[in-house]
């Protein structure tokens, strides 16, 4: 027996009740368990699915990185947290790390699916050399299916792609000089226009609520990178004019706190992205914040366009 | 007649891999595990500066980012025998912590648990194989994801208030850290903690007990060769002669106290990799990585890595183990039972080094890199984790790196001796080889870092199988 999502949310409610570990709400304080207020539970969120629209997420060259940080997404707002953005939101059909389904039925489910409409999301770039052997994704009928090739086929079918990260975006780390295999950006490897939401990772907020537009019938507005230019666009979302040390002393050397960090080696002020007022992990810091330099994660050509990163020991 | 299934990909893994079994009378008689993804991480470091290691490490993966960053300045420093101030040491430590937290809980709710229980009946959960799933779908461990969601995320925010964000961290640099405590910082840091602790105690272990007592078939399931080692991790003196897990290894499963690794025993084969042979057995200080695809008698994009010529198995368990902290068996329920054990040995630790923070002390020093060679080894959450690196005036010449998966997910050597998971899968009875949940249990639970696909074949149709994936 499976359950229905209505089953499921009886189960849940019980669950956390027995458990004493309610859930400490979207603010996400740190509360101790059993200690949220009635009404702020995830659990309450949890209300049946109306059928939202499919999302096959490939990974091509990726490390799961932006995958983990969208399991960070924590909001007053929906999708309130994954759970809620997989259960109510979206119809997430592939999904290798998440989903039950293995080997041909995941196949099986992936072809039958993407002859309806689907949302295209890839995170990872494109390995091309050994003719696409870099990066097997599945087999289909006895053959080896590369991300190359799948990724043409999809996404000439698709309703929309999102590059979820730096490497679908733009290539990314693995796409780094001499970029041994050769990897492109999915709009490279497609000839297709993507909404790249990049990020090393990507910000959980920036692809959910990307998401969330698109659900909603809405194309978001793309800079000239396919950005969205809610998130990275126009002098107000330079990291560096927006950064709360911009008129600070700068730090000549590592480990000292609330200092401007430039010369040692901050790629702040070509950078664009909200890093410094959305801040990450349910606004717990930021890479700035922590005294560690902005690395331009968010921009086409990083990582080589910012290599080397730092200047060795100070400024 | 005999069918080929070919299940491809299987998935609840990270990254991407193959695993082709042969089932016999419904038992695995053989298997073969194939990394299906190449990037060159080791190729792109060559001739950068050396602080843009830990930087490009962290990026080889997004689950256990802290790792890579803490091997990657550990082999840094090490070239100039540097060590960093007590403040770093124990700020990288808990940053790491929390990450082996969010890892294992993410393994075990959302990756392994699937083997055991049905979830919801919607994506991504459903569809999935339906055989010897023993324990309803109303089990209160099926309501727990909801809490379990919450913690993952929890461990990451507290992994934030030093690290900055997570994952990808670069807190972590040559010489020390970057981040600053405060009072508020480390209150902030122990109120997370708590919670933590609170959820591991009283939902992770007892639902990884509870999922152990209905599949305790598994206590005796994939034990494979029960060779485990450890590079130890966490150090708690600035030498990092003491550390919360100690190095060592055990061969067939003995008790009692570890044996010494000598790091000079490392070597790895390509044989049946797709790298030139001419690197064939090298020691990673000597490393190099050529690509070659295709290449016959290859079927794998990971090395081989064995010491003393021995496959070895990395991780929570073998770390457990190394410690003397858990030494109940080698098995597939063994592996979560240490994994989760572990979360609360780590958690618990991490109180203890929060109070011994201290505020205004530094958290940096000179971390100039000049050059020399350097090795860099600690604790993945799932298992041993080595960085070896050659520097020239501060710019990297060579860099290699053994993940942990490379041990446990690694093909056959040039002995053709099986890799460990390879080995654990042999002798594993399936009862439905159109769905073989058995082989995704036994993979599973070393939670290997690789996307996995299972090829099921029955003996009879190997021909037809080289035809399909021609490997061999």
């Amino acid at each position: 027996m499976q359950l229905t999502r209505r089953q499921f949310l009886t189960l849940l409610a019980y669950s956390a009740a027995v458990a004493g570990c309610g859930g400490g709400g979207s603010s996400g304080g740190a509360g101790q368990p059993g200690t949220a207020p009635p009404g702020t539970s995830p659990v309450i969120s949890m209300i049946p699915a109306n059928g939202g629209p499919t999302v096959l997420w490939l990974s091509g060259a990726a490390c799961s990185g932006c995958t983990v940080s969208l399991a960070n997404r924590i909001a007053p707002t929906d999708p309130t947290d994954v759970g809620d953005l997989l259960i109510n939101h979206i119809n997430l059909a592939y999904h290798t790390t998440l989903m039950g389904a293995a080997g041909d039925m995941a196949v099986k489910n992936l072809n039958d699916l993407s002859a309806g409409p689907f949302i295209l999301a890839v995170e990872g770039g494109i390995p091309t050399a050994f003719n696409g052997k870099a990066c097997v994704l599945w087999s289909d009928g006895g053959t080896e299916v590369t991300a190359l090739s799948a990724v043409r086929d999809l996404a000439s079918r698709s309703m929309a792609n999102l590059c979820i990260g730096t490497c679908a975006s733009f290539g990314g780390v693995a796409a780094a000089s001499p970029n041994p295999t050769q990897i492109q950006s999915v709009s490279q490897a497609t000839g297709k226009s993507t909404i790249n939401i990049p990020g090393c990772p990507a910000h959980p907020d920036w692809i959910v609520l990307t998401i969330a537009e698109l659900l909603a019938g809405r194309t978001p507005a793309l800079d000239s990178n396919g950005r969205p230019t809610t998130f990275f666009s126009g002098e107000s979302l330079n990291v560096h004019e927006r950064c709360p040390r911009r008129e600070r002393d700068e730090a000549g050397t590592f480990g000292l706190d609330g200092r401007c960090l430039q010369e040692l080696g901050c790629k702040g002020p070509s950078t664009q992205g909200d890093c410094p007022t959305r801040q990450w992990n349910n606004k717990t810091n930021w890479c700035v914040g922590a005294n560690a330099i902005c690395l331009g994660c968010t921009e086409s050509g990083f990582p080589d366009r910012f290599s080397p990163f730092y200047r060795q020991g100070g400024g | 007649m005999p069918t080929i299934k070919i299940i491809d990909p299987v998935t609840r893994i990270e990254g991407h891999m193959s695993v082709e079994v042969t089932i016999d009378n419904g038992r695995v008689v053989d298997a073969y595990c194939t990394g299906t993804l190449f990037r060159g991480f080791e190729t792109i470091l060559n001739g950068r500066d050396a602080w843009d290691a830990p930087v490009i490490t962290q990026r080889i993966c997004g689950v256990c980012p802290v790792s890579h960053a803490t091997a990657s300045v550990l082999a840094l420093e090490s070239i100039d025998a540097k060590s960093v101030p007590d403040n770093a040491r124990i700020l990288r430590n808990l940053t790491l912590g929390a990450n082996y937290i969010q890892s294992h809980i993410l393994h075990f709710y959302f990756l392994a648990a699937r083997d055991y229980i049905k979830l919801l009946n919607a994506a991504p959960w459903a569809p999935a194989w339906d055989v010897d799933m023993r324990i309803p779908a109303t089990d209160p461990i099926n309501g727990h994801l909801p809490q379990a969601i919450e913690a993952r995320r929890r461990a990451h925010e507290m992994g934030a208030i030093f690290g900055g964000r997570m994952p990808m961290a670069h807190t972590f640099i040559p010489g020390g850290f970057t981040a600053v405590p405060s009072q508020q910082s480390i209150d902030k840091y122990l109120a997370q903690l708590d919670w933590l602790i609170n959820f591991i105690r009283s939902v992770y272990i007892p639902d990884v007990q509870a999922i152990g007592a209905v599949y305790s078939d598994y206590f005796s399931i994939g034990g494979g060769d029960k060779n485990l080692f450890a590079f130890g991790a966490f150090d708690l003196n600035a030498g990092g002669t003491q550390k919360l897990f100690g190095r060592g290894y055990i061969e067939n499963g003995q008790t009692g106290a570890p044996a010494a690794l000598n790091l000079n025993d490392i070597s790895e084969s390509v044989t049946h990799s797709w790298y030139s042979d001419s690197t064939n057995n090298l020691h990673p200080s000597a490393g190099s990585t050529v690509p070659q695809n295709p290449k016959s008698n290859a079927y794998s994009w990971l090395k081989a890595p064995r010491y003393t010529g021995k496959p070895f198995e990395a991780g929570p368990l073998a770390r457990m183990w190394i410690n003397g902290d858990y030494q109940r068996g080698i098995s597939v329920m063994d592996r979560h039972l240490a994994r989760a054990n572990e979360a609360l040995k780590v958690a618990e630790a991490m109180r203890g080094w929060l109070s011994s923070l201290r505020i205004g002390n530094p958290v940096y020093s000179d971390g100039t890199v000049t050059s020399g060679s350097g090795v860099g080894l600690t604790e993945a959450a799932r298992g041993a984790l080595g960085h070896w690196v050659l520097a020239s005036s501060g710019k990297i010449s060579r860099y290699q790196v053994i993940t942990p998966t490379c041990w446990n997910a690694s093909p056959r050597d040039s002995q053709n001796v099986p890799g460990p998971m390879e080995k654990a899968l042999i002798g594993v009875t399936v009862a439905d080889a159109n769905q073989p949940v058995e082989v995704l249990r036994v993979i599973h639970s070393y939670d290997p870092c690789l996307a996995c696909a299972v090829h099921v074949i029955r003996p009879k149709s190997r021909a037809r199988i080289v035809s399909v994936k021609p490997r061999y």
